[in-house]
Formats: structure tokens, sequence, C-alpha cells
């Protein structure tokens, strides 16, 4: 059954009217808010406060990502053999370690190429050569077959130390491993108190939107009694939440890039101290745009609540 | 056409109406009058949906409200324009927007409304008085925004509730020769009130309640 032209005009005029009552409401709404500004500036701190400080673990998180290398390359371990061993006996123990099956590849580094390499990048040459021998012992560099669980690359190392040639076995990416983890406790860290933030902002919105609501009750017992729906009483109320919510965001990004860019400089310098190419990231347009709404989510749900549990209020009369 | 039928509202073991049969015709006008106390409050809520009969049914036009849900409730208010003792206008907006209200809920057009808003402060005699806040006008004229906003939307029924309670006599019968004006382009129009040297030289049909009962209908 296809609609009348009658129906089709009704429909029309019903969404004019839905567009009509939407920008009456959200006019009126925002000239209120913007009518009691101190009010309004505070809400929207408290928000951008609750949004802001998250975001700034989850930048610092996402500056330091790129400073841990790629884990998935295999640990390595060094190994350093007995000061006394000569070079034949050293290569007599690479030979030894490569038929183990954990083992992928084992290379031998000589004292003699390890001294001439460590002089070259410190530029102590000319000092190393003037002592009377030398301090390195020969060294293995060994790489583990395929990528290892942490406790497998415990007992390789452990077997390693257990070599009667052995000095000393390390694995020389553990710190990474250890950075990895330090960032994902950190990312959950962030989230766990982004969403504590983020909770505390619902609160102090939906509050807010309350007591908001109250401070309209003649208003709105008015309304209700000349015809006005629920939605349309409710509408005005979910504006001001979605302003709130929205304007914090705002305020949040812009926190987030005043931040950055005070940080920024001390914060690069550490990143050429350290010879590393990365630079700081700011939040670019990512961060404030997932604020912002982020915030307006917020302020929408938070108002929409409130006004729920006013209503019911006012119904039990 | 509005008809109660042996309506009845209980609050405790307290009656608040007892047994109503009262019929409203289409187009006509009438004074619903008693003691405070009476009853004359909860038949209005009664009529408006704001409360629920505990016994016997209300029909509008033939048809019974028992069964109109409460979504359906706005809707069927708006075919009422309420008149309230202390008028009741929103002092956060200027009087076109108190005018206004009704027009906005029920979705006509900026152009539309801003010509019935026009046409109904012209009928109360106010439309110089558009753009004011409601709040520097005198008690007669801003019941008088009140019965502008009742009215506005060209309502079928007319609620009035003690209209006049606040006013000096000579603005009393302003405002009564208002409702009548209204009533003689069609409207059904039914005013509660207690003032009864007003009502007695009109005529117009008496309802008087006392104790929740009908104590008698009559004209003059």
């Amino acid at each position: 059954m296809s609609a009348s032209p009658e129906q089709v005009r009704e429909e029309w005029g019903r969404f004019a009217a839905w567009r009509s009552q939407h920008r009456a409401a959200a006019a009126s709404s925002w000239q209120k808010l913007v009518s009691r500004s101190m009010a309004t500036s505070m809400v929207w701190l408290v928000v951008a406060i609750s949004l802001a400080l998250p975001s700034v673990l989850l930048l610092t998180l996402d500056n330091l990502r790129p400073l841990v290398p790629d884990l998935a390359r295999p640990a390595q371990i060094s190994v350093m053999l007995d000061r006394q061993l000569d070079l034949a006996q050293a290569e007599s123990v690479q030979r030894q370690i490569m038929d183990w099956a954990s083992v992928a590849d084992v290379v031998l580094v000589g004292r003699d190429e390890a001294l001439v390499t460590f002089g070259e990048q410190t530029g102590l040459s000319e000092l190393l050569t003037s002592l009377d021998r030398n301090p390195l012992p020969h060294t293995l560099l060994i790489l583990p077959s395929g990528p290892l669980a942490d406790d497998a690359l415990g007992h390789l190392i452990d077997d390693l130390s257990a070599l009667p040639d052995v000095d000393s076995a390390m694995a020389d990416n553990q710190w990474m491993a250890r950075l990895d983890q330090i960032l994902v406790a950190g990312e959950r860290w962030g989230l766990a108190l982004g969403g504590a933030m983020v909770m505390g902002a619902i609160l102090a919105l939906a509050n807010t939107v309350y007591l908001a609501i109250a401070a309209r009750r003649e208003e709105i017992l008015v309304v209700r009694l000349i015809g006005g729906s629920p939605g349309f009483i409710r509408r005005p109320f979910l504006y001001t939440g979605l302003y709130f919510g929205a304007g914090g965001g705002v305020l949040a990004g812009v926190m987030l890039w005043i931040l950055t860019l005070w940080v920024a400089g001390p914060i690069n310098v550490l990143f050429l101290l350290y010879d590393s190419p990365g630079q700081l990231h700011g939040p670019g347009w990512r961060y404030p745009l997932a604020l912002i709404v982020l915030g307006a989510g917020l302020g929408w749900l938070a108002s929409w609540t409130a006004s729920a549990r006013y209503f019911k209020r006012l119904e039990a009369h | 056409m509005i008809e109660f039928e042996r309506v009845s509202r209980r609050f405790g073991d307290q009656d608040a109406l007892r047994n109503l049969n009262l019929t409203l015709e289409k187009g006509e006008m009438a004074f619903l009058t008693g003691h405070s106390g009476a009853g004359k409050s909860t038949l209005l809520r009664l009529l408006l949906l704001l409360d629920r009969p505990s016994g016997g049914d209300i029909r509008v036009n033939g048809e019974s409200t028992s069964n109109i849900r409460s979504r359906r409730v706005p809707r069927y208010r708006r075919r009422f324009g309420v008149v309230f003792q202390d008028h009741r206008l929103l002092f956060d907006r200027s009087v076109h927007d108190n005018v206004a209200l009704p027009l906005l809920m029920a979705g006509f057009s900026p152009t539309d409304t801003a010509r019935r808003v026009r046409a109904a402060l012209d009928k109360v005699g106010l439309l110089s008085h558009e753009r004011a806040n409601p709040a520097v006008l005198s008690g007669g004229e801003q019941q008088r925004v009140g019965i502008a906003r009742a009215v506005v939307a060209r309502p079928e029924f007319l609620i009035a509730d003690e209209p006049t309670g606040n006013l000096d006599p000579k603005l009393s019968t302003e405002i009564m020769a208002l409702f009548e004006a209204f009533n003689q382009v069609g409207v059904t129009v039914l005013v509660a009130t207690h003032d009864l040297p007003l009502i007695s030289r009109r005529r117009h049909r008496i309802v008087t309640l006392q104790e929740g009962r009908l104590a008698g209908v009559g004209s003059q």
C-alpha cells in the first residue's frame, strides 16, 4: 500500500516540526548557558579535567611506545667466556653450543676484535692500546631458535651459565621486555583511571543537569499540563547536557595542546640526548576530536539519565 | 462533547467525587461551582488525565478516555486550552514566546506560529506587548496572556480553573467576556469558579458540586 499525498505531506510536516522543535530547544538551552557563564565555565572545567587527565597518560604512553624496539625479534644472549680461554678454545665452545637444539646461531667476537670496535665507538683507542693486556674476554653472541617465552629464555641462560668455560650469560633485551610490560601496565592503569574519571564526569554532569531541571520545575509542570510530550520537555535538557559535555571536551583538547607545547622543549632535548630520532607527538586532531565526541556523548547520556530520574519522581506525585 | 458517567474518585477513604453524571454539549459554555473541596479541581484533573477515576468513565466526543495510554496523553491534552488562576506564565521568555508554546509543541511552522500568536494576542488586546516580558504586565494582563496561550492552537475545549480568582470585578467581567467570545465561535467552555455574583448574571448553565456530588444544574 502506497502512502497518499496527504500522508506524505503529514510526514514532511512532522519532520519539519521535529526540526524546528530541536532548533528552538538548542537555541534556548544555549542562551541559558551563556547567561550563566560563570557556572557554565565551572562545569566545563570539571569535565575538561576529568577527560584531560587520562588523555595525558595515554598520550604519554603513545609517545613511549615507539621507543620499544620490535619485540618480535628473538632475544640475543651475550655470553662472556672465561678470560683464560684462548681463541681456539673459544671456537670449540662455539661449536659445542651450535649443536644445541634451542640455538639458531652463534657468533664469536674475539677479544681483539672487540677491543678495536670498543675503541672506535668510544674514541678511546689510544688509551686502550696503552694497556699492557686486553681486559675483554672472548664473547659469544647467541641467537635462540625462534622467539622464546621468558622462562624458556631463562632456562637457556641457566644452561649457558652452567658451562665450565662460561663466565656469565645474559639476555640483552630483557630491559625491553620489562619496559614493554611497564607500558602495558601503564596503559591499563591509564584506562582504569580514565574509566574512574569518566564516571566522575558523568556523575558531575548528571547532577548539574538534574539541578538545572529541578530549577525549571514550574516550566515543566506547565508544559506537561498543556500537552508537551516527555520528549519535548526533555529536549532542552539534553541539549544542556550536550553543551556541557562537548564544551568540556573542547577545553580538554585545548589543555592537552597547551601541555604538549609546554613540555615539548625539554622532552625533545631529552630525545636528542638519547640519540633517538623521535620527537614528541602532539595530540594532533584525533585526540581533541575524540575528547569532544566523548564529552558530548557523556553529556547527552548524563542528561538523559538525570531527566529520566527527575520525570519518574514527578510522575510519582 | 464531554460526558462524565458515574465517575468517582477516592483518596484513601475520602470520596472526592461520587457517582458524578455530567454532560457538556459541543459548543456549550458552563460554569462549575461549589465550595473549595467540593471536587471542582478533581473533576478538571480527571478531565485532563492528570489523574484517573476510581470508577466510571469520562468520554470526549463519544470516545472513552480510560483507553488512552500515557504515551497518547500529551496529544489528548492539546485538544484542551487551559487557563489557570495564577496564569502560570514563564517569566524567562517574552509574551510572544509564552503564547507560542502550544504551537511549538504541536509543530506549527514559524510563519504560521507568528501569525497565530499575533491573532491571539490581538484578540485579548495585548498585541502591543508582544515583545514584553510577562513579569512587567499587570495581573489582568498576565491572565489575558494566559488566555491567549490557551486559545492560540484553536483547541476544541477551553478549561479555566478560577481564572478570575486574583482579579477585581471589572477585570473579571472582561475576562468572562473573552471566554464568551471564544464560546461564540464554537469552542466548548468550562469555567470553574466560586465567583457567584459574576456568573449569575450570565445565561449559561451552572453546575454546582457539593461534597463530590452534583448538587444542582441550572441556568438563569
